[in-house]
């Protein structure tokens, strides 16, 4: 019988085993499928996914990771963001110069700032990719409504996110961006001044000072946006990721299209076992899931072990995203222009460019391109799983008969629309040029804004009546939506110089 | 993928890394002058220096002036008084101006600009960077003497650019379309801060790179024109050199924001004169406030740019028939509608004593008015009218709005000018200009009658216009209300 001093002895030689097996349950790297199992689920972070995952989700044409690589850089601007944070000081007069000394003197500080930048626009970016990924796959159907708008609202974060953190800088690109986005904000006053009750009903004046905190960009509104910035917002997006991750698992993975019914099926060379469901036994206890899927009444057929395949998949596309980020911020320093000067506006000012869209289309009318438009684009996604509800094509790309024509169609349809649209706005102006003293009203209701969703709209009834199917309706729908804030957003990005002018290249820009 | 990923990943932390460690241009710097202190340390205090000396950024900070400066992190040596045989960055500052300006209580951004936060020359330098205050060139860094010091009361030769700028600015008469301390015209834009804007208010379409305030100054003082199209500033006519001098005089116009223990105490004067200012002597008034439109006085011309008649406001035939009276309401009150801007203490500028000064300066040279018998007939507007358009309106134009001729019909000449000035000015004309005496005594164009009808109509346009109508008898016959 050792003594417990004998015995203390002993765990301490061990010590480096112990601890060693105990972050490394495993102790060795899993070789059968229960040992990956196991990797699986007794770790947390890998538990999110299911043991074994379908074959053809790991198709990298399917998804192009696009949703893990949002996620990727979601977590990379959470930990530089921390770091950002350390020397970040948000009141006006600290702010511009904190930034300053990140950039000077923080060691690496420059390079951190850059990849929270990058990986920031890299976030907007992929994520409507994945959004369209989604669409186009026909991924949204029934039973992945809900995650459909969960990822809606995520969408929706990831711009406040980007958006609240273009201000904390305090320069000049920082306060005049910040400008004509609470100017956005304040559109609804284009109505609400052009049907004459402004003094009694100002729902913009209200989104401004609520944005704000004050009718200016000043201290109030600084510390407003860190805080939706570095906390709220996050708080609230890891909440929705938590919730999007997890209905991925419920909804039964990934959308793939059906498993043929029976048989044998083949796959990768290798037959495999098929589940035959017994007729004496009941499989509704294990249906914790909506659907048929994963498990009951399928088998395990077409599946294969999440540990390798799944995790190394998901490890590259992680990595890319990392050597992405860091290559571009290696090469490109995030943006810092003078010092926050109300005095001297940028011209032009330009929003952050996802929201250059809808500038061009605040510039025909604010509360037509600011409030109108966006709402009725958001619910118009928000209700697409709703409105298309018959299920097939799921996980395939243009996966109904017709899509594929539809889309092509479209794309051109809308191209040709927007461009025209634009084309003739620059070169024959709008209402306001021909008919000076016209009222506002009418230019609210029917600018080229208004009449591009009506287009829009039109074309889509149009595919809805002559090919009879509701999801081929939605695909011109989201085309044209596609088109549209593409070409929108280009446009803005590139051919709009100071005073909202037309050039053809900013480097005809007039100098200031 | 995994794999050429996670190695580019690698590669790019490894470089930053590297970059961060040995790529900082300061520590290259540093470690040069650690060498220099070496070689120069051959007594204790050098020996000293050399054992403090550690490569680290360096930094004055200080809040009272808003600036952190990191030059110093480069400029190791600047006020080490033995380094003045070694090169750039190394060197110590010049002239012993540091002597009375030591570094850690000024520190350098509030003499010369530039980006002070910054750790690469480039950066600090700031010419192409977002920064509000690039680098000043060097020659140009004695403007911002003026933000501590009276100009006027450093050694000329210090501030020799900005001293010339100050007497140019004066000579050419600048004031009489610019303003600056609450004095001088409305034509041109107020040039209080001019010092302090920054390049995104200048237009630089027309000024080849790069795009630096002075270098738009200089060119504007070459040739206004060419840098801003449709310019209304006539061209000041300057050598390069005194270009040079307006623009460090320009740059200097700076209110900056400075605690009083930084000023000098003649700038503190310099501060109380400003809003007391002592009056000046008509001659330099007229010279600084009136001479860019009106020259010397004498001759009356037309102004291309504007599209006006400039009187000769100096004229022997006007100064001797113009009242002290009448002359003082145009300047109080200037002519509105033209460029003659009011020039009394609320609006040019100029104190009473000075506009009185001015007068008397105006009136210097002028003879005794001769002797014309008094005109008592009475007028009748209607004849007057046709011989106002066979006579005046060539020149003064239809309701005397003026043309190649002064405005007669302006409200404020039509309050300051007397009857008798009128006749005297119609009977006599004005020599040296276009006005011919309408009653010469060898050919008289106008008898008294028709002097006393024109000066009625003439009175006329004094009148509101309905009166007016109603006094010629030209208000509408039919239709309109009796």
């Amino acid at each position: 019988m050792a003594t417990a001093t004998q015995e203390f002895i002993r765990n301490l030689h061990e010590l480096p085993h112990t601890v060693k097996d105990a972050w490394f349950r495993l102790g060795k790297a899993p070789e059968s499928e229960r040992e990956e199992s196991q990797a699986t689920f007794h770790n947390l972070f890998l538990h999110i996914h299911s043991v074994r995952v379908h074959v053809r989700t790991l198709s990298p044409t399917l998804t192009f990771g696009l949703g893990l690589m949002a996620a990727g850089t979601f977590l990379i601007t959470v930990i530089t963001g921390l770091l950002l944070m350390v020397y970040y000081k948000p009141s006006t007069d600290l702010a511009y110069q904190s930034i300053k000394d990140i950039h000077f003197t923080v060691y690496t500080g420059r390079f951190i700032r850059n990849i929270h930048r990058w990986a920031a626009q890299l976030m907007v970016l992929t994520v409507l990719l994945h959004m369209a990924r989604v669409f186009f796959t026909g991924s949204y159907k029934k039973p992945r409504e809900f995650n459909w708008l969960v990822g809606l609202g995520l969408l929706v974060m990831t711009l406040a996110l980007s958006f609240t953190g273009y201000l904390l800088p305090w320069d000049q690109l920082a306060y005049w961006a910040i400008t004509i986005g609470s100017n956005i904000a304040n559109s609804p006053r284009e109505l609400t001044d052009a049907i004459g009750v402004t003094r009694w009903m100002d729902p913009g004046g209200f989104q401004k000072r609520l944005l704000l905190g004050a009718n200016y960009v000043g201290q109030d509104a600084l510390i407003r946006f860190y805080v939706l910035h570095v906390f709220l917002l996050p708080l609230a997006l890891v909440t929705l990721l938590g919730v999007h991750f997890w209905r991925i698992r419920k909804d039964g993975g990934l959308a793939r299209p059906e498993d043929p019914m029976g048989g044998p099926a083949e796959w990768g060379g290798a037959r495999r076992a098929v589940f035959e469901p017994i007729a004496t036994k009941t499989y509704g206890l294990m249906a914790l899931v909506k659907g048929k899927r994963p498990t009951v009444n399928r088998g395990p057929e077409n599946t294969v072990m999440s540990w390798p395949h799944l995790f190394w998949a998901e490890l590259a596309v992680f990595m890319v995203t990392v050597a992405t980020t860091l290559v571009l911020s290696f090469y490109w320093d995030a943006p810092l222009k003078e010092l926050a000067n109300p005095a001297i506006p940028e011209n032009p000012a330009k929003a952050p460019w996802y929201f250059l869209g809808i500038q061009e289309l605040v510039s025909y009318s604010a509360f037509t391109g600011g409030l109108l438009i966006p709402v009725i684009v958001v619910v118009g996604l928000a209700l697409i799983p709703f409105l298309d509800r018959k299920t097939g094509g799921e996980g395939t790309w243009f996966g109904t008969p017709g899509e594929g024509s539809v889309f092509r169609s479209s794309l051109l349809f809308a191209v040709l629309v927007t461009v025209g649209m634009l084309v003739f706005t620059v070169n024959f102006g709008w209402l306001r040029s021909w008919f000076p003293d016209i009222h506002q009203l009418w230019i609210i209701i029917f600018n080229p804004g208004s009449l591009l969703v009506l287009i829009f709209a039109a074309w889509s009834l149009i595919v809805l009546k002559r090919r009879d199917s509701v999801r081929l309706a939605a695909v011109s729908l989201f085309t044209c939506f596609v088109v549209g804030f593409t070409i929108l957003t280009y446009f803005a990005t590139v051919h709009r110089g100071p005073n909202w002018h037309f050039y053809w290249w900013p480097s005809q820009w007039p100098v200031h | 993928m995994l794999l050429g990923a996670s190695i580019l990943t690698i590669v790019y932390l490894v470089g930053a890394a590297v970059h961060e460690n040995y790529g900082a241009q300061w520590s290259g710097v540093q470690h040069q002058y650690r060498e220099i202190l070496r070689e120069k340390a051959k007594d204790d205090r050098g020996r000293e220096l050399l054992a403090k000396f550690r490569i680290e950024l360096k930094q004055v900070s200080l809040p009272a002036l808003g600036t952190v400066d990191r030059c110093v992190t480069c400029h190791n040596g600047i006020d080490d008084p033995r380094m003045t045989d070694v090169a750039l960055p190394h060197r110590v500052h010049p002239e012993g101006i540091l002597d009375i300006h030591p570094v850690d209580r000024f520190g350098c951004t509030v003499c010369h600009h530039g980006q002070g936060p910054a750790t690469t020359f480039r950066d600090a330098k700031a010419d192409d960077a977002y920064w509000d205050y690039p680098l000043l060139p060097p020659e140009m860094t004695e403007a911002t003497c003026a933000t501590c010091h009276d100009a006027e009361k450093l050694p000329s030769a210090q501030v020799p650019l900005l001293l010339t700028g100050m007497r140019l600015y004066q000579e050419k008469s600048c004031g009489s379309c610019h303003k600056l301390n609450g004095r001088g015209g409305a034509l041109g834009p107020v040039l209080d801060s001019e010092g302090a804007k920054t390049r995104h208010q200048f237009t630089m379409s027309n000024l080849q790179p790069p795009h630096t305030i002075w270098r738009w100054q200089e060119a504007h003082f070459r040739d206004p024109g060419a840098v801003m199209a449709g310019s209304q500033m006539r061209n000041p006519t300057v050598t390069r050199q005194e270009a040079l001098a307006l623009t460090v005089y320009m740059l200097s116009l700076w209110k900056r924001d400075v605690p009083e223990s930084y000023l000098a105490p003649d700038k503190i004067e310099q501060k109380y004169r400003s809003l007391h200012p002592a009056p000046l002597s008509g001659e330099q008034i007229y010279g600084q406030y009136c001479a860019a439109c009106h020259g010397n006085g004498t001759y009356s011309r037309w102004d291309k740019t504007f599209k006006r008649f400039i009187p000769a406001i100096r004229g022997v035939s006007l100064i001797s028939t113009a009242t002290p009276e009448y002359l003082a309401s145009n300047i109080q009150h200037g002519r509105p509608g033209t460029q003659m801007p009011a020039w009394d203490q609320h609006a040019g500028g100029l104190l009473p004593e000075e506009i009185t000064a001015v007068i008397k300066y105006l009136r210097a040279d002028a003879p005794a008015a001769e002797k014309l018998p008094a005109l008592t007939l009475a007028g009748d507007s209607t004849r007057g009218l046709a011989l106002f358009l066979r006579n005046c309106a060539g020149c003064h134009g239809m309701d005397g709005r003026g043309g190649i001729a002064p405005e007669i019909g302006n409200p404020v000449f039509q309050k300051a000018a007397t009857d008798e000035f009128i006749v005297r000015t119609v009977r006599s004309g004005r020599q040296g200009t276009a006005m011919p005496a309408f009653q010469s005594p060898d050919a008289p164009a106008l008898s008294d009658q028709d002097v006393a009808d024109v000066l009625a109509y003439v009175r006329t346009f004094g009148q509101p216009k309905r009166e007016k109508a109603l006094a010629q008898n030209l208000a509408p016959a039919s239709g309109g209300k009796p």
